[in-house]
């Protein structure tokens, strides 16, 4: 899917709000008609990382190129780009049509009867004003410009607050489809991994203002496995391998190792009975971030979601 | 440009702040003046009776300012607009409204004048003072003094929004303890009289002149203040 060509670059950026190092000396590109999933836990960075690309937060050092130029009061660049934030504000009286006709007016790309019909597909009330919409109907205004917009880049950042399943799927579902006719570059952050992990093509993985994986979704799957079985077998098999987590029930364990499996080590562990079981993108992030986490001084309380 | 203009249609969105609640806080202040004018009249006063009702519509410009400001600029960020876009297509905004004030009070003001105040003498828009230099010296000073309102609102919003509350309490304030000082001056040299009269030397189209300038040093303010704000 990936052609080879940048349409973001990013070098050495760094974000301080006054004593906290939001973003610490982040370099990555992001390829051209891909759909990436910028993944970490709350306050790691991701909205910081976002926000500096579409020039509306401000970097504290470090270069930021989107289609090879510099982003800020930049109307060519900005015009292509699309950010759909978790709490965007409306004007106080608009109604989702004043949104949608807003949008209309700067999205060079805007297609109506998409609009039309993710409207009727989330139920979204008409006329009802925005700041009345509960949470979910809030994010489907959001979801609506930012698939709707067309934009070249377009940033969805936990679009899917409040929305339930159903909404849910909807939006993965029409932004695929979309996607598939119009490719465009698309960056998706989001808590819920697992969902998320059969639309993206390329993760990034942001921890503590750091980037601690960047690979395609395919590769990531393959990179470790779960291996379950009699706990000393298991002990045996995994006995200078990577293990990044373990648990134990009685005399089971299930330990998770990194790095692909060869066909050697299938054979070994079909002969010491033991199952393989494959590791979900979700489990295999919060194990990566829960290390380097420990890795790191300070370890925080709570997990990914 | 064309971005520019369509900003001014992103802030037409708020038709209720921007359009209607100035017109109907105009029009229900000169009901108010009028009926109060009549009852002096039909009491046996002649007049001419005048009031302060007509600066109601445009103090309700400084609440436009702010709104303009706050809700509509996260959202223009959304829709990829560049700050000096944002900026722009404010300010005509802005001005188009104070134009349709300015041009609603200098033809208020005309009529009053034809009709000898409405026939009892009572007079809204016609300020002795603001009509001395006709009806587009009348227009002009409106004009000016709701673009400066406007300002001043937009102005405490951008700070507000770029440093927070407290700067702009503080700002305030000590924009409240030099207006202070300078009353404290002015009294305190018996000076009144001399301030009085270069007033009314100045005349309300030279009044407008300064306001004119006080709204453009606030607005470049308010851009330069912008240009880094976060929304």
């Amino acid at each position: 899917m990936t052609t080879g060509t940048h349409v973001i670059e990013v070098k050495n950026l760094t974000k301080h709000y006054r004593d906290v190092v939001a973003v610490d000396d982040v370099s990555f590109t992001i390829e051209k008609d891909t759909i990436y999933g910028l993944l970490g836990r709350n306050g790691a960075g991701k909205t910081t990382v976002m926000s500096i690309l579409t020039a509306q937060n401000f970097a504290t050092s470090g270069d930021v190129r989107v289609f090879g130029m510099q982003p800020y009061e930049n109307a060519k660049v900005l015009s292509r780009m699309c950010f759909v934030r978790e709490s965007q504000k409306y004007p106080d009286d608009a109604l989702p049509q004043h949104a949608f006709r807003t949008a209309k007016l700067f999205f060079p790309h805007w297609d109506d009867d998409l609009a039309a019909q993710l409207i009727d597909e989330f139920q979204l009330p008409q006329k009802t004003r925005i700041k009345k919409l509960s949470r979910g109907q809030l994010s489907a205004v959001g979801v609506i410009i930012g698939l709707a917009s067309r934009a070249e880049i377009t940033f969805f950042d936990e679009p899917y607050l409040g929305l339930d399943a159903v909404a849910r799927q909807i939006f993965y579902d029409r932004l695929l489809e979309d996607y598939t006719e119009h490719p465009r570059t698309v960056i998706l952050s989001s808590h819920l991994i697992d969902e998320v992990s059969n639309l993206i093509e390329r993760v990034l993985v942001i921890d503590h203002g750091r980037i601690v994986m960047d690979e395609a979704t395919d590769a990531v799957r393959d990179r470790a496995a779960n291996i379950v079985g009699d706990a000393s077998a298991v002990d045996a098999f995994v006995a200078g391998r990577q293990v990044i987590h373990r648990e134990s029930l009685g005399n089971v364990a299930s330990v998770t190792v990194l790095g692909a499996l060869t066909l050697a080590d299938r054979e070994r562990l079909a002969a010491a009975g033991l199952d393989v079981a494959p590791v979900s993108l979700q489990q295999l992030i919060v194990r990566t971030t829960q290390r380097a986490a420990s890795e790191g001084a300070a370890t925080e309380e709570g997990a990914l979601r | 440009m064309n971005r520019t203009v369509n900003v001014v249609r992103m802030q037409l969105i708020n038709k209720q702040t921007f359009v209607w609640v100035p017109l109907i806080v105009l029009g229900a202040s000169f009901a108010m003046s009028l009926a109060i004018y009549a009852i002096l009249n039909s009491s046996g006063l002649e007049g001419p009776f005048y009031g302060g009702g007509s600066q109601a519509p445009l103090w309700v410009l400084l609440f436009v300012g702010i709104s303009s400001l706050t809700l509509t600029f996260p959202f223009s960020q959304a829709m990829s607009v560049t700050r000096r876009e944002f900026f722009l297509g404010t300010m005509l905004a802005a001005a188009g409204c104070a134009v349709l004030l300015a041009a609603v009070f200098a033809v208020g003001g005309m009529i009053e004048e034809a009709t000898n105040g409405w026939g009892i003498n009572g007079y809204f828009f016609a300020l002795d003072w603001v009509v001395e230099d006709g009806p587009l010296g009348a227009a002009f000073f409106y004009f000016v003094m709701a673009m400066l309102i406007f300002m001043l609102g937009f102005w405490s919003a951008t700070v507000y929004k770029r440093s927070g509350a407290l700067l702009l309490t503080l700002i305030w304030v000590a924009v409240g303890a030099l207006l202070l000082v300078a009353i404290w001056a002015i009294t305190r040299f018996e000076a009144w009289g001399d301030v009085i009269g270069a007033l009314v030397q100045l005349g309300a189209v030279g009044l407008a002149a300064w306001g004119l300038a006080l709204t453009v040093v606030l607005g470049g303010i308010s851009y330069l203040t912008l240009r880094r704000a976060v929304p």
